[in-house]
């Protein structure tokens, strides 16, 4: 009895656990439905369109700040430096100084720097200069991207590409100073007007670049008559490299403007960049410029001319020091003596932490600048601080 | 003597070959492969320097200006030097946008994706890690988003480009295989390297990086991550040093000497190192020098 007892609940049990394994297979057959069904959905979900209703968040244009600031220490008191002159070119108290003005510290600016592709047809690039005490567009500019024959047209506010360091912003030259010719010649913002501007690139192996611009020419230094557009300017430059390390940029540029007494100002200029690269990081440059200015005041005419030329070794990634000399080497004007012999000898070390944040310290011996009637041999250290934060471009050669 | 001269011109119009200029040379060895003689093909970036900073050299506008496709390996690898020369080099063509312009990391799986991006974290790229010519097996992606751009800027020769797309995928595979069984008789996996520059290799070889020499990308050495590089070293017991061509290599050596590791210097493209003068022999030299 006992036996029989036993195996019927065991068969029963058996049958009774086949049943439930059944089901439970038939369980988890549909919850394998299920789940492919959600892992559909869920994929479903991760390609929908998510975004918000009219955002234009990815067509933000690339912004960024770029930031300069210094501490400075100078052998002439700042209310004797703000009127230095520079005979045959700035009268005393008009010298601009936008940067490392004064002894002690200076925040020099603040830009904003903004590009972006407009469309097809038009890249706009802008920068917004900020000084303490003013903001100005030191440039906003489209520039064609689909002209044929290699031509590309800017037109705006921009700063011209005459010479070599003129179309260069300030944060990004190898010194702190600008060359004595070109604030002699045109000051601080250099030749920067509103205009037009064509470029060609001829088909050539060799860069062969030609360019011409019609300008305002409101710099009153060397133009200054704005009745009309006066200011025309042409340049032709080309690069060589000599093997895999060396290249050489060279260029001549002519500009022929209109002066405040309404004659012609006619500034030649020539230039050299030569650089040896070393290897990723390490390179040696060579880079000068000379300018001769003829300048028509209709009695006389003021011949003039400058240069300089700078070196400039980059150890590594980090570090980089250079040299330069830059002086006045003509000066034929009406003007009394002190005007000839001004020169000025700079050195220079930086440290770049990293590609966006510069340390550099500046010594300069500088003399060309007359100062209470008597020319002044000026020492000056500057140690300045630039960063470029956000999206930046990068620099171009 | 004009009828020469005509038949001359005639011949080099009809034999002009396709100018394609690329960002680094791994692209124009792959690109000659599909190209063949239709192509003439010019690398921009030398491979003996650093491809994040190639020198935006006024005559690489020269070749911009004339090139009907530009291949550049984009992710941002790019972004500290060919920007300008584009905006420069007056050609709609291969500008982004333009029909001859082809950034092949549109076409590859990149890793090493961030999840958070901040200049704070040195030059860490949003898009990935963009040194994807490292892994053999992207090769042919590579060679098949140039078949197809090639194919659609020159339709007359599309049948040309796709065998040749063919032939070269074909051998590629019998290659692969070849270096796949090389690759699996590598003993020691355990390596460091300077910047994460290998890491797709590694990655399709079951290698470890434990520690990168740099302590963030882009930011030169400090004494104090180079001890703690040592340590991990020791205490991981890593032998291998992955040294690249460009970067300095005192801090290796260094690191070396204090671990008992072996420097090994790798090509990080096609060229960078005498022996690695093909594609083939590009992977050849890694798989040469890291398998031990």
């Amino acid at each position: 009895m006992k036996k029989t007892v036993t195996l019927s609940l065991l068969v029963f049990s058996c049958l009774y656990a086949d049943t439930q394994l059944d089901e439970i297979k038939q369980q988890l057959k549909l919850q394998d439905i299920k789940i492919k069904s959600l892992e559909q959905q869920a994929q479903k979900r991760s390609s929908l369109n998510q975004s918000a209703s009219f955002s234009q968040n990815a067509y933000l244009p690339d912004m960024a700040l770029i930031l300069n600031m210094s501490a400075v220490s100078r052998d002439v008191k700042n209310s004797e430096y703000e009127n230095y002159s520079i005979p045959g070119f700035i009268k005393p108290k008009e010298a601009e100084i936008p940067f490392n003005k004064n002894r002690g510290f200076n925040l020099n600016y603040a830009e904003f720097a903004i590009s972006s592709s407009v469309d097809p047809y038009f890249d706009v690039f802008a920068i917004f200069h900020l000084h303490p005490n003013e903001f100005e567009i030191e440039e906003a500019f489209v520039k064609t991207t689909s002209l044929p024959y290699s031509l590309s047209i800017k037109a705006g506010k921009f700063r011209s590409s005459f010479g070599r360091i003129n179309s260069k912003h300030q944060h990004s030259w190898y010194f702190d100073t600008q060359p004595v010719i070109y604030e002699a010649l045109f000051g601080p913002d250099a030749i920067s007007d509103p205009g037009i501007q064509l470029q060609y690139l001829a088909p050539t192996d060799t860069y062969i670049m030609l360019g011409v611009e019609a300008m305002q020419g409101s710099n009153e230094r060397s133009f200054g008559d704005t009745e009309r557009n006066n200011l025309y300017i042409g340049y032709i430059k080309s690069s060589v490299d000599i093997g895999d390390e060396l290249s050489i940029l060279g260029g001549v540029s002519l500009a022929h403007g209109k002066n405040t007494t309404s004659n012609s100002t006619d500034i030649y200029g020539a230039d050299i960049t030569l650089r040896e690269q070393l290897d990723s990081y390490s390179a040696l440059i060579f880079q000068g410029e000379y300018l001769d200015r003829s300048k028509d005041l209709g009695d006389t005419t003021d011949r003039q001319a400058g240069l300089y030329g700078e070196l400039i070794y980059q150890v590594n990634k980090n570090y980089s020091g250079g040299v330069r000399y830059d002086a006045i080497v003509k000066n034929d004007t009406t003007l009394p003596p002190h005007s000839d012999n001004l020169e000025r000898y700079s050195a220079m070390i930086q440290y770049k932490p990293f590609e966006f944040s510069r340390l550099r310290l500046q010594y300069s011996n500088d003399k060309t600048k007359i100062i209470n009637g008597e020319r002044q041999d000026i020492n000056e250290f500057i140690l300045s601080l630039n960063i470029a934060a956000g999206a930046h471009g990068a620099h171009s050669y | 003597m004009k009828k020469i001269l005509l038949l001359a011109l005639i011949s080099t119009l009809t034999f002009a070959s396709i100018r394609v200029d690329t960002t680094y040379a791994g692209f124009g060895a792959i690109a000659q492969k599909i190209g063949g003689d239709k192509v003439s093909v010019y690398v921009l970036g030398s491979s003996k320097y650093d491809p994040h900073f190639i020198v935006p050299k006024p005559s690489l506008l020269s070749k911009l200006r004339r090139a009907e496709l530009l291949i550049i390996n984009g992710g941002g690898l790019e972004l500290g030097w060919l920007p300008p020369l584009i905006s420069s080099a007056n050609n709609a063509k291969i500008r982004n946008g333009g029909s001859g312009f082809l950034d092949i990391s549109h076409s590859i799986n990149m890793i090493d994706k961030p999840s958070s991006v901040s200049r704070a974290f040195g030059d860490v790229h949003a898009q990935g890690n963009p040194h994807y010519i490292l892994d053999p097996y992207n090769v042919p992606l590579i060679a098949e988003a140039i078949e197809s751009k090639l194919s659609s800027l020159d339709s007359d020769n599309a049948d040309i480009y796709k065998k040749n797309l063919e032939n070269f995928t074909k051998q590629w595979q019998i290659y692969l295989n070849k270096l796949d069984k090389k690759m699996l008789t590598c003993k020691d996996k355990k390596v460091i390297q300077y910047h994460e520059l290998f890491n797709y290799f590694l990655n399709r070889y079951g290698f470890k990086n434990y520690a990168d020499i740099e302590p963030l990308p882009g930011i030169s050495p400090s004494s104090k991550h180079t001890l703690s590089v040592i340590n991990t070293m020791r205490d991981k017991k890593v032998k291998i040093i992955l040294q690249d061509v460009y970067h300095e290599k005192k801090t290796a050596k260094f690191i070396a000497s204090k671990t008992d590791a072996k420097v090994e210097l790798i090509p990080h493209d096609v060229g960078a190192v005498k022996s690695a003068d093909t594609l083939e022999n590009f992977y050849n030299t890694i798989a040469d020098r890291i398998c031990q």
